[in-house]
Order: C-alpha cells, then structure tokens, then sequence
C-alpha cells in the first residue's frame, strides 16, 4: 500500500514537472515571438492567433497539418533512434530522398509490366525502405568499421543522395520531357496511393510505423539492447552486447524509416519525383526531424505527439505569409526558440534531464 | 630558528560516504629530502597527497608549510604556495609542445608570451637536473617517460619547492627510474624536497630518505633510511600494528570446513592474454577453481588481474591457451554464451562497467541475461514479466532497499548498486561466479552481507573466483589464495599456509 503511493507519487511529479518544463517553455517562446512580431509592425494577437489555430479551423487546414505530419514521423524517427545510443543522423534527408528516388525509378521501370497494386504499392513499399536502410546503414558500417564519425558520414552521404535525385530526375529514361524543372514522369496509378476525404493514405503507413517502433523497442531483444546501449556502453559491451551491431543496426532502423517517409512521398502526396521534394516550408523535413526530436529529448515515444506539434506550427507559418504576409521564417525562429528553451529549462530543473 | 619541516599535515581525515579514506593522519616532510609515502591501493596515499595539492578539501585537519598553516582549496593555491604534483596519467596538453605545456599559466603579461626568455630558463633547468627532451615537439608524440619528465620540469618552472610524485615509476623502465633518480637528487641537493608516492618497496629502499607507510586510512609509521629493511616495510604494509583494531573494522565471515567437488568446476589453461595500455597482460597462466571453493586472486592494481577478470567472460581476448567450464571449452563462444554456461559475472568497477545508469532495477537485473531461454520468447521477444519476477527476487533477497524495481538505479547507494549486480549474478543458478573486487568502497556491513552471499554460493557448491585487491578480505574468505605479479601467476597459497608477509611479498615481486 505504502509503496505504490510512492510509486504513484514519483510518477505523478515527474509528469508534473515536465508539463510545468513545456508550459514554461512555450510560454517564453511564444512571448519572445510576440515582441519580435510587434517590433515587425503586426499585430500580435492575431498573428499568434492564426499561428495557433489555421490546423484546427478548416478541413484544408487539418488535412496539411498531417500531410505534414507524417514525413515530419519518419525523419524524427530516422534522428531518434540512433539518438537514443548517442549517434547524430544528419542523415535523414538523404535517406528520405533515397528511398523516394528508388520508388520512382523502380515505379517507372516496372510500371508498364501492368502490375496490379496490392503487388505494386508493397512493393515499392519495401524498396523505398531498403534504399533509406540501406543509405542509414552505410554510415552505421563507417561507425563500426573504421570509426567515421556519423555526423560527418551522413552529411556527405546526404550530397550523395541529392545527386542521386538529380541523376534519375534529369536521365532521358525517366525525365518528364514537359518539365523544365529535374521532374520525371508520373508513375503508373497503381503505384500511387490515394487520399480519404484529404486525408492521404500514407497516414496508414505512419500508424504502422509508430507501433512497429514502439513494439521494437520495449519489447524486443534489440530494443532492449539499444536502450541499454544508450544508458551505458561499457556496461552493456561487459555484458555481452555486440556494440558494433548495435550502431549498425540503429541507422538500419533509421534510415529505413526516412526511406519509407520518402517513399510515401513520392507514391502518395506528389506522384513523381521532384527535384528537392524532401521539403516544406522552404526547408527539410531532415532538419525538421533533428528539431522535433529535440522537442521530447529524444524520446521515442514523445515522437507522434512532437511531430503534429510542429506540423501545426508549419502550417500556422504558412497561413501568416499568405493572410498577413509575415515572412515563413518566423516560425523557424519560433521553432529554434522552442527547443532551445525546452533544452535549457529542462536542464534547469531536471538533474538528470536534457540528456 | 628556522623549521625544519617543510610540510606538515596534523590529524588529517576524510570520509567518502561511509567509507573513511584518511582516518587522523599526521605526516611530515622535511626540507630537502626524498620522502617515500607507500601503502596499498586504497591505503590513502593518492587521498592525501591530492589534499595537500588541493584536488580535495580534508574534513579535518591542519596543513602546514614552512611552519605556516596555510589553507589549500584549489591547486591554483598549492602552486602558489610551491607545491607542484605529478600525476600517474599525464596532464599535458596533447596538442602543445613541451615549451608550451610548461609555460603555460604562468606568463604575467596577457598579451604576449615571452616564449624566448621562458626557453633559456627551462633549458637550464633541464641542465641543472641533466633530462634532456624535445622542446618543439607535440608531447602528443612523446612516450611516457619523456612527458613524465616534462611534467617534471613544469612544476619547477613554476619554483616548487615541494615535488609530489604519484607512483612515478608505473611508466618508467629500470634505466629511465636511474635517471629519475639522479635528477631528484640533484634537486633534493639544492633544498627542494619530493614526496614520492609508490606500492614499491624496492624502490623506496633505493629512492627514499625515509618513509611514511599507510595502512587503511592510517598511518603506520615513519622510518628513516637506517631503520629499512625490506621485511619491516612489508610488516608496515600488510599488518597491522594493533590487531585488536583490525578485527573489528574487518568483516565477520563463517567459513565451514570446504567441500570441495572432486572435478574443477573451471580448468585455466596456459592462459595468455594481451595487456592493454600500462598492463603487461597474461603470461602462461593456469589453475583449476573446483565447485564448493572460493579461490581468492591477490594481486597489486595492474599486474593482469584485470585482464583474468575480462577473459573469463570474453574469451575472444585470449591469444592463447583455454579455459574449461565444466569439461567444455569456452574458448570459442560470445560473453553471452558464457553467461548461459551458468557462469556468473561481477566487475570491477560498478558504476562504469555494472550499470545501466538511468535504466531502472529491472533492466539491471535482465543484463546479461537477456538471451536466456527464461527471459527471451521466440528468438524475438523480452518476457518482461519474467524481468520483474526476478528484478523482484532480488530486491527481496538482497535487502535492497527501494520502494520498487522500477526505479533508476543510478538513485541508489554504493552498497545497494552493489547489491542488485550480485543478484543480477545469482538469478539462475551459478556454476561458476567470477568477482572482481565486490566490496570496494562498501561499508563493513554491506561487506559482511557481499561476503556471505560468496560464502553461501561456495557452500552450496559453487566455484568462485574472487579477484580482490584487499589482502585482508581474500584472507577471510578464501580457501586458496593465488598470487598474480606483473601477469605472472606467482603461486598458490592452501588456507592452512595463508600468511600476510609471504602473499605480501610475492604480491609486489619480492
């Protein structure tokens, strides 16, 4: 009896302290904003207002939001779990726009075979999760061969992977002769997914993931090893866990995740592949990832939440440049300011916090 | 009058927790000698020389220099007041030259580094004393020895009269402690005195003017040049003066006549294992640990004992040799399929090497066990059910005081981390436990509580090999005693032939 109550104690100032870490967070955040939008010239109430609120007040609204949403899952997925063993993925733009890239150029390929698409949309499916695994798990080998730091390797791999798009986008095979811009052609129907009153479909994949990612690492053997990784290397090398297997398997998990997002993109929102397609707002869904994963210290399970947040702060952003013409980048501003003080003030009154 | 003490340290104590590393400790050097400070490991010696440097602050006490008291709070003071130390791990910048390294902190002008006038002082220094090093090159690329000497002639730069030097010689070959030598007696010569730290007695004999010796905290005695014999400093290190007090600081353990299996649990077979950094491995080791036994390992810190430790769980380290559990060769297999051998497992270091810092009680206890048929269903899965089962178990078995097997680890005590590793050993039934110096740091309750589990084990036939670096604990508890000396197995010591001068002795190469 004693001894729940101070389980439930311990639990309850826990969730007590990090809501009061958040709230104070934005609170300071969103005030900072304020002042710079009022130094701006707008008026504030109402930019803050729109900000906020455009996700929730029209369909149109809602349905960006997650069309936003669910690549902001996957590449927060592709920084976090590596995170969570204390490895940088810069390296989920790339493996986004790898996987993309191999869906479009295998789509385009095998698209006049005729196949149907419950063969076609699996899979494209899986190849876009190969090529983002595969582009994840080459920077893990350079980690556990020959000790390349991975902040350094997927960065490069990144420019790799821009080139790639390039080179399928522009080759006469599958460019768009209509284009002016690297585009190719559409891919055949049955390769595309469609959407549910503005809903794409591709959320369905998303759910999928955030279980499969979920279930992977409370319940499996490997995620009990990644997670012990992270608590403690030596202790977890002394007790038998193979490390080197475990850095290449993270960016595995990783990347395959940023290809799937990619995939999903090109099969669902778009339906071909454009040059630069890994982007919104003006900015990468990579970068993105590494931001919102910020958000919840890398914590797996914050992800889903963490990522509509900003999906909504996105859309809020473009609705302030289209009705009030305040430029997109205050809400990178805002973004930047959130995290920051998240870090700061959870380093502040969480001893162990912030990791 | 002038004094003839340089330094003097009056009724020094520090505790760390529970544990009482300096118990009223008076030590004085005086002017213009080389003054040996030798004792175990975990004597003290390090403790308090790093008080008198200003790494730590004492409890209690009194420091003295030149007859003032003074009050040392950082090294920033202790260098003011002319005391320099040299470390057992070099703290040079790797990235500067020894010209930089060694003027470093010292110009008084902000803006500009007098390099050229700093030069032709430290060159003579370097003449006076006779070492000579490369002045322009990175020390990043320099061996130990020569940065040793570097670190040296830093701490006179800065016109230190007293020299502390923390187990100088771990890095030095014979010719390179000659030279040494011969250097610190040209200093000596011009007043500077030196406290020279060491677990050897050869090289106190050779090295020192006198000699304070340290025991658990306490200080034996101080001798002169005249009174050394190799026998009396041994007596110092290893015994007691007064045994009524060791008896009881030291833990209380029943061990009932050995019922020693008939077979060996564990067959050691002409081990060889490469050494890492300072340690010179494993030569050619061999010996047998039979189940109902506790086979203690004595050894000084960095004479293979470490390594013994590490290859009986990873025996991918052996470069040659076998090890044999239950008849079958182990030579070839994972960590973890060592642990499903029924071979249990505790380090050395349990914050480092033992823990999952912020994972809780549970994923503690499931380290190293994960693999193992209770814990792993479909080649795939954690029963975590099964965890808190034994999570639970163990809270209850080994008293360990928390509200549950939920909380982070890192949140408690020395002794309950402590306690939740050796549980982790015990949750399937243990052919073979191998622990690596179980109570270090721990109170004398907690000891009593480790000790007894080992005891236990032991009687209910389990083999254990307890490496241990405390002569005293193995004493206790062991039924053999073996003796590892710079990698070399020195002997075997039966319970009935145990004696403290003989283990002593063998245990610093005499």
């Amino acid at each position: 009896m004693k001894k729940k109550n101070i389980i439930q104690k311990d639990l309850g100032t826990k969730l007590l302290r990090s809501l009061s870490v958040y709230g104070l967070a934005l609170l300071i955040a969103f005030g900072l904003i304020s002042i710079i939008i009022a130094l701006l010239g707008f008026s504030v109430p109402e930019a803050l207002k729109t900000l906020v609120t455009t996700s929730f007040k029209s369909a149109f609204g809602f349905q960006e939001t997650i069309k936003k949403t669910i690549p902001l899952i996957f590449t927060t997925y592709a920084f976090t779990i590596p995170f969570m063993i204390k490895f940088f993925n810069i390296g989920a733009w790339g493996q986004m726009l790898f996987g993309g890239t191999a869906v479009a150029a295998v789509g385009l390929l095998i698209g006049n075979f005729g196949l149907p698409s419950f063969i076609m949309i699996p899979l494209l499916v899986v190849v876009g999760i190969s090529a983002g695994g595969l582009w994840g798990w080459f920077a893990g080998f350079l980690k556990a061969k020959y000790d390349i730091n991975p902040i350094i390797s997927t960065i490069m791999l990144n420019f790799v992977a821009v080139l790639f798009v390039n080179f399928i986008a522009t080759s006469p095979t599958f460019k768009d002769p209509l284009e002016g811009h690297p585009i190719t052609r559409p891919l055949p129907s049955s390769a595309t997914l469609g959407f549910f009153h503005g809903i794409p479909y591709s959320i369905i994949f998303a759910i999928l993931a955030i279980i499969f990612v979920y279930i992977l690492l409370k319940k499996t053997k490997l995620g009990y090893e990644i997670t012990s990784v992270g608590y403690n290397l030596h202790s977890s090398q002394t007790y038998g866990i193979n490390f080197q297997k475990t850095i290449m398997l993270t960016f595995l998990l990783g990347g395959a995740l940023a290809g799937l997002g990619g995939a999903l993109e090109v099969m669902n929102i778009h339906g071909k592949l454009i040059e630069g397609f890994a982007k919104t707002s003006g900015a990468q869904y990579g970068v993105f990832g590494i931001l919102t994963s910020l958000v919840v210290a890398g914590s797996p399970t914050g992800v889903p939440i963490a990522a509509f947040f900003m999906a909504v702060l996105l859309v809020g952003a473009d609705a302030l440049q289209r009705t009030m013409q305040i430029p997109v980048e205050m809400v990178f501003l805002s973004q930047a300011l959130i995290v920051l003080l998240i870090v700061i003030i959870r380093k502040k009154f969480e001893p162990n916090g912030g990791k | 009058m002038e004094n003839k003490n340089l330094v003097e340290l009056k009724n020094v104590r520090k505790a760390f927790g529970k544990v009482i590393a300096l118990d009223n400790v008076t030590f004085t050097a005086a002017k213009g000698e080389i003054h040996g400070l030798l004792g175990e490991n975990g004597a003290g010696k390090s403790t308090l020389m790093n008080i008198l440097y200003g790494l730590y602050s004492p409890d209690k006490g009194e420091i003295y220099i030149d007859g003032k008291k003074v009050r040392i709070s950082s090294p920033f003071d202790s260098i003011k007041l002319g005391i320099g130390m040299v470390h057992q791990i070099s703290t040079l910048v790797p990235e500067f030259t020894a010209v930089e390294n060694i003027i470093l902190g010292t110009p008084e002008d902000k803006f500009k580094l007098p390099i050229k006038e700093e030069r032709k002082k430290i060159k003579k220094i370097m003449k006076e004393l006779e070492l000579t090093f490369p002045l322009d090159v990175k020390t990043k690329e320099l061996p130990a020895g020569v940065k040793q000497k570097i670190e040296i002639i830093r701490a006179l730069h800065k016109k230190a009269k007293l020299l502390i030097l923390d187990e100088p010689t771990t890095s030095l070959v014979e010719s390179e402690f000659r030279q040494l030598l011969k250097s610190l007696r040209v200093l000596v010569k011009k007043g500077v005195t030196v406290i020279f730290i060491t677990h050897k007695i050869k090289e106190i004999m050779e090295a020192c003017d006198s000699v304070t010796v340290l025991r658990r905290g306490k200080v034996q005695d101080t001798i002169n040049k005249e009174q050394m014999t190799k026998e009396k400093l041994v007596k110092l290190m290893f015994m007691e003066k007064d045994i009524k007090v060791t008896e009881s600081a030291l833990p209380k353990v029943e061990l009932p006549p050995a019922k020693r299996s008939k077979k060996p649990v564990c067959v050691v077979k002409n081990i060889e294992v490469k050494g890492k950094e300072k340690s010179k491995g494993l030569k050619n080791i061999s010996f047998e640990v039979y189940g109902g036994e506790i086979l203690g390992v004595a050894s000084v810190s960095g004479n293979g004992e470490k390594e013994l430790a590490s290859v009986m769980i990873n025996p991918s380290l052996l470069s040659n040799g076998d090890i044999l559990v239950n008849d079958e060769s182990i030579k070839r297999l994972s960590t973890l399929s060592v642990f499903n051998k029924g071979v249990a497992y505790t380090p050395e270091d349990r914050i480092k090497e033992g823990i999952l810092n912020d994972g809780s009680i549970k994923e503690n206890v499931l380290l190293g066990h994960h693999t193992e048929k209770r814990f792993f269903k479909k080649n795939l899965f954690i029963d975590w059910d099964e965890a808190t089962k034994a999570a639970k178990k163990t809270i209850k078995d080994y008293n360990v005081a928390t509200p549950n097997e939920e909380l982070a680890i890192r949140r408690l005590s020395g002794g309950n981390i402590q306690k939740v590793i050796m549980g982790r050993a015990f949750v399937n039934p243990t052919n073979l436990l191998i622990t690596h110096n179980p109570t270090s740091g721990l109170d004398v309750l907690t000891v009593e509580f480790i000790f007894n589990k080992l005891v236990e084990t032991r009687n209910n036939g389990g083999a254990v090999l307890c490496i241990n670096e405390d002569l005293d604990e193995l004493m206790i508890i062991s039924d053999r005693i073996a003796v590892l000396h710079n990698g070399e197995l020195k002997g075997i010591f039966q319970r009935s032939e145990f004696d403290k001068y003989k283990i002593g002795l063998l245990m610093i190469g005499g």
